[in-house]
């Protein structure tokens, strides 16, 4: 994983050309990043891979500014995260991806493990100060991924029955998946803002 | 099935249903028959529930469900309800902005206002 090492402005960014009012931030945003919501599936088109959300980097997400100090003294060996999340559509679904952790995606032909992925269709990305809404898609948001793994998910168990006919049918089935992690979201800082309050 | 896979499957279940393979298997098929109605009826609770949370999420800025979907509609921004419950859950800046977007793709409308407090709510 790359070291995010890129500290956030709380400076709100000046409004571009669409109707939005700018006005200064004063509160921490994102409280998403306290949760795991690895497994938001969102079908989406056969686009790159997603990372998933590791469990210990899910502890570590900053909930406030603190942290974001430069005397870390409790996690000294963890690189800086970014505090950004996006809305990203793959496999026909939408899940809420953060840098650093995994989701597991319909199964994604073509990719084989340890490829690198680019998601294209990013609906929504949100910062602690302010949010990119897209109409329906961010322009030039992408969000880069690796390919962890390719399995099939859990055996779910499809049994049909007909009660007083004798019809009795007793079928497995495992769907095929793909986990993938997420390493970065880019390219959304030219596109119209909502600078939130 | 045979009766090891029987008796796995049927790991809880009440009384002598857990033990006793005639009764085990009975309540075994229908436990799979439930879970195959199951996960048919779960994707619609989800979006049941995912409604719910995006109207309780909107109305406490002043807008229904049915309006501020109108809007999005209109607006061409085509988050579904799963992420707009989780959004306006944990993100509620994000979430205020979506709204306003909403309201204001409707040139009629006034500027949308949080709902009056009544009783015990003025105090907090």
């Amino acid at each position: 994983m790359a070291a995010l090492s890129l500290s956030y402005s709380l400076v709100p960014k000046p409004s571009h050309n669409q109707t939005q009012t700018a006005i200064s931030l004063s509160r921490p945003n994102l409280s998403f990043l306290s949760h795991s919501l690895s497994h938001l599936s969102i079908t989406a088109r056969k686009q790159p891979v997603v990372p998933k959300a590791t469990d210990t980097e899910a502890a570590f997400s900053v909930t406030d500014a603190e942290i974001k100090s430069p005397v870390l003294v409790s996690e000294p060996a963890e690189p800086k995260r970014e505090e950004v999340f996006a809305v990203v559509m793959v496999g026909g679904r939408q899940y809420i991806v953060f840098p650093g952790r995994y989701i597991y995606t319909q199964r994604l032909k073509g990719a084989s493990v340890n490829d690198k992925v680019t998601l294209n269709k990013v609906l929504l990305v949100g910062t602690k100060t302010s949010a990119y809404i897209g109409k329906p898609i961010v322009p030039n948001a992408t969000v880069e991924a690796v390919v962890e793994e390719q399995t099939l998910d859990k055996k779910v168990i499809v049994f049909k029955y007909k009660k007083k006919k004798n019809y009795r049918r007793n079928i497995g089935h495992r769907q095929p998946i793909t986990r993938i992690r997420i390493t970065s979201i880019t390219g959304y800082q030219d596109s119209p803002v909502t600078t939130l309050d | 099935m045979n009766k090891k896979e029987v008796f796995k499957l049927a790991k809880g279940f009440r009384g002598r249903a857990k033990n006793c393979i005639r009764i085990a298997r009975e309540r075994v098929e229908k436990a799979l028959q439930y879970s195959y109605r199951d996960r048919r009826n779960k994707k619609r609770d989800m979006r049941s529930l995912w409604i719910q949370r995006i109207n309780a999420g909107t109305r406490q800025h002043g807008l229904n469900y049915g309006n501020f979907m109108h809007g999005l509609m209109k607006e061409n921004i085509q988050l579904n309800r799963k992420v707009l419950s989780e959004i306006s859950m944990h993100e509620p800046y994000s979430f205020k902005a979506l709204v306003d977007i909403s309201h204001n793709a409707f040139p009629g409308n006034k500027a949308a206002s949080a709902p009056k407090k009544e009783g015990l709510a003025i105090l907090v």
